[in-house]
């Protein structure tokens, strides 16, 4: 310390390095609204990188990803960015957008500038999951369903949810806590869902304890709580596992690379979600969201590769006819299964989420 | 301490001329004399503005997000949104202790910790003491490196290799099989366990190094003194070595349990469904489906708090006074 030497030379050289520090932030800040940028928030694994390499090199665009697992995650981190994003696209499940709409995060969706919407799937153009006023609010990608997972080596075949709880399988399931409370209440006979609980709170919190309790019972049958599907990979490949509830995507990725794995629906039925890309409310880089999104649009291969690396079935027309045999063989489902899955409504979401969230939290607890 | 009296003559605006070139020529406008060149005129200003700058990145990127977060803890809501009132409130805090549910898993927590503690101290220990007095003083450095190796790796590099070890496939039960020991997979993954081994596996490092620093200052003439004098290798541990490690072990042992309360990636990725610990609480509070951030924000201060106070105590009662927190 006694070296220490103060000089003016000193002083302002580190002031100088000081001031450029903190005035970083508003440096970098701005770089999220460059016109040739386009940040997108999504899932891992939906935007191929074969189809960002070729858009960066067609458009000069730079295409900017976020990863994200969980709508919740993406809903919180948008709402604390408030009038000022610095995402431009997020990825939206259709069940979750009255969420994000009612705290005005996404805008509407100008169909005339994609031109080409038309290329659509014709069961996806103006899914009602995305349409609200009669204004569409995002472009439909991927579809999937939460199924009844098994290793077709180890566990019996069933067609009944009743196999997660049986003593044979202890300590050899998984599931997501959240999603498998809404499965369950459906097994038990009640409204998973609860679009018929909008009046009656006191029923929907009885049906939803009962299906907690039920999941408290039977917690020995459970090896691990996730949240991921590449967790749920792992634990298949590493034989952790040998049911589960998952989505069908993560599964059917499993099986097209060949894991003896099965993915179905069983007779209580299931819930079956539509994931869509948003142009978010103030986007800094609105017109190069436009245009990626009418990229992505423009091709079956595009969807197909969307398909081949999540496992979800792609809103796109015509990607059937470019995935293979086997691909195909992974992601369809006998038709009186494909009957058995109800899409997630977005009526009463905020009283499913509130009992749901405690619920959950309840049985990791317990 | 600066000693004003040895310093050179003030280097203040009189000197200016003896720069050259551009510098000089900004150093003797206007413009710099009475902006940048009252400032660093005199030596105090000088000190209090370089002071300044690292006092005000401590305040903005340390000290502010806590005080940020023991604002949000105190809002009845946020983010804040279009339709819902944000006034004051201590509803969070109350919510913690009228809610079985959170208390729980807190208090599963602290035990946790305090286990991963006592375990990280008692497996790094004689590491540590072998390394600092059992290894040759020349090839020391090239031990530590060995054992600092693994942590050069990320912490989820490092958890997941743990997976890769444990896994009902992974390394431990093929190689178990192969030799005939077991038929089935011994389910390890996904335990308390695996947790602990995981977690005491990502910090043995906190551990290592402070107690290496204390073990190697213990003169070892002391230690042999002691065996001259008739103490059995047990007697020597208990009434030399230990004592006169005491400040490494204080300081180890505040680190890993420190951070073995607030650990979060390892929980979620080496955890069953009987070992969800308080930070994964707080987390599904920020991540969950509703915006909870005032009551994750409340359980984060009340961890923070009850956390740094065991520290704190730990210290005093087992460090003396000598031993402060910061």
């Amino acid at each position: 310390m006694n070296n220490f030497d103060v000089t003016r030379r000193s002083a302002m050289k580190l002031l100088a390095a000081g001031a450029g520090v903190l005035a970083a932030p508003s440096i970098i800040r701005p770089a999220f609204a460059q016109s040739k940028v386009v940040n997108i928030t999504t899932y891992d694994k939906f935007v191929p990188q074969s189809f960002i390499d070729q858009f960066q090199k067609d458009t000069g665009i730079e295409v900017r990803i976020r990863l994200t697992d969980d709508q919740g995650k993406q809903y919180n981190l948008l709402t604390a960015e408030g009038a000022a994003p610095s995402t431009d696209i997020v990825t939206v499940t259709g069940h979750r957008l009255s969420q994000f709409m009612k705290s005005n995060l996404l805008s509407t969706l100008d169909t005339a500038r994609l031109k080409n919407w038309g290329k659509l799937a014709a069961a996806y153009k103006g899914a009602p999951q995305l349409t609200v006023d009669g204004k569409t609010f995002g472009v439909p990608l991927l579809a999937g369903f939460e199924g009844l997972v098994r290793n077709t080596e180890y566990a019996k075949a069933s067609d009944s949810w009743a196999i997660m709880f049986d003593d044979e399988n202890k300590n050899l399931t998984s599931y997501i806590v959240s999603d498998f409370l809404s499965i369950v209440m459906r097994y038990q006979g009640n409204d998973g869902d609860y679009v018929t609980y909008g009046d009656k709170p006191d029923v929907a919190q009885a049906a939803t304890n009962q299906a907690r309790d039920f999941l408290i019972q039977h917690k020995d049958k459970v090896r691990k709580y996730y949240d991921a599907g590449s967790e749920l990979q792992q634990m298949f490949v590493n034989e952790d596992i040998y049911l589960a509830q998952a989505w069908s995507g993560p599964a059917a990725k499993l099986i097209m690379d060949g894991h003896p794995i099965e993915i179905s629906v069983p007779k209580e039925g299931t819930f079956g979600f539509l994931y869509s890309f948003n142009i978010v409310n103030n986007a800094p880089n609105a017109d190069a969201a436009y245009t990626f999104l009418d990229a992505i649009l423009s091709s079956p291969e595009i969807g197909a590769a969307m398909t081949r690396q999540s496992g979800f079935s792609s809103a796109f027309d015509g990607v059937d006819k470019v995935l293979d045999e086997k691909e195909r063989a992974a992601l369809s489902l006998p038709p009186e299964q494909v009957d058995r899955i109800q899409f997630f409504s977005s009526v009463n979401r905020d009283m499913k989420n509130e009992m749901i969230d405690k619920a959950t939290a309840e049985i990791k607890s317990a | 301490m600066l000693d004003t009296t040895t310093q050179p003559p003030s280097v203040g605006l009189s000197t200016v001329p003896r720069y050259a070139g551009w510098i000089g020529k900004a150093a003797r406008s206007g413009l710099y004399r009475h902006t940048i060149g009252l400032l660093v005129e005199s030596r105090r200003v000088r000190l209090a503005v370089l002071a300044g700058v690292p006092l005000f990145w401590i305040a903005m990127l340390h000290i502010g997000p806590i005080l940020q977060m023991a604002n949000i803890s105190l809002l009845a809501n946020y983010p804040p949104q279009p339709d819902k009132s944000s006034e004051y409130t201590l509803a969070n805090y109350a919510l913690f202790f009228s809610d079985r549910l959170y208390f729980l898993p807190f208090v599963r927590s602290l035990i946790f910790a305090a286990v991963v503690t006592i375990s990280t101290l008692v497996i790094v220990y004689p590491v540590a003491y072998y390394v600092a007095k059992i290894v040759q003083p020349k090839n020391r450095m090239r031990a530590l490196l060995l054992l600092l190796i693994p942590f050069w790796a990320g912490e989820l590099i490092r958890t997941f290799s743990v997976i890769m070890l444990l896994a009902n496939r992974g390394a431990l039960n093929v190689l178990l099989r192969e030799f005939g020991f077991i038929d089935r997979p011994i389910p390890m993954l996904y335990t308390f366990f695996s947790l602990s081994f995981g977690v005491i596996y990502l910090l043995a490092l906190y551990m290592l190094l402070p107690l290496y620093s204390a073990i190697e200052k213990i003169p070892t003439p002391l230690i042999q003194a002691a065996a001259d004098l008739g103490a059995g290798p047990f007697q020597r541990f208990r009434r030399v070595i230990l004592p006169l490690s005491k400040d490494g072990i204080v300081s180890g042992c505040s680190l890993v349990y420190l951070t073995a309360v607030g650990v979060f990636a390892a929980p979620l990725l080496l955890g069953g469904p009987n070992s969800v610990i308080f930070p994964e609480v707080i987390a599904t509070l920020f991540h969950g489906s509703n915006d909870k951030w005032p009551e994750g924000a409340a359980f984060s201060m009340i961890m923070l708090v009850v956390s740094l106070t065991t520290v704190g105590l730990f210290m005093r009662v087992v460090g003396g006074r000598s031993v402060r927190l910061m």
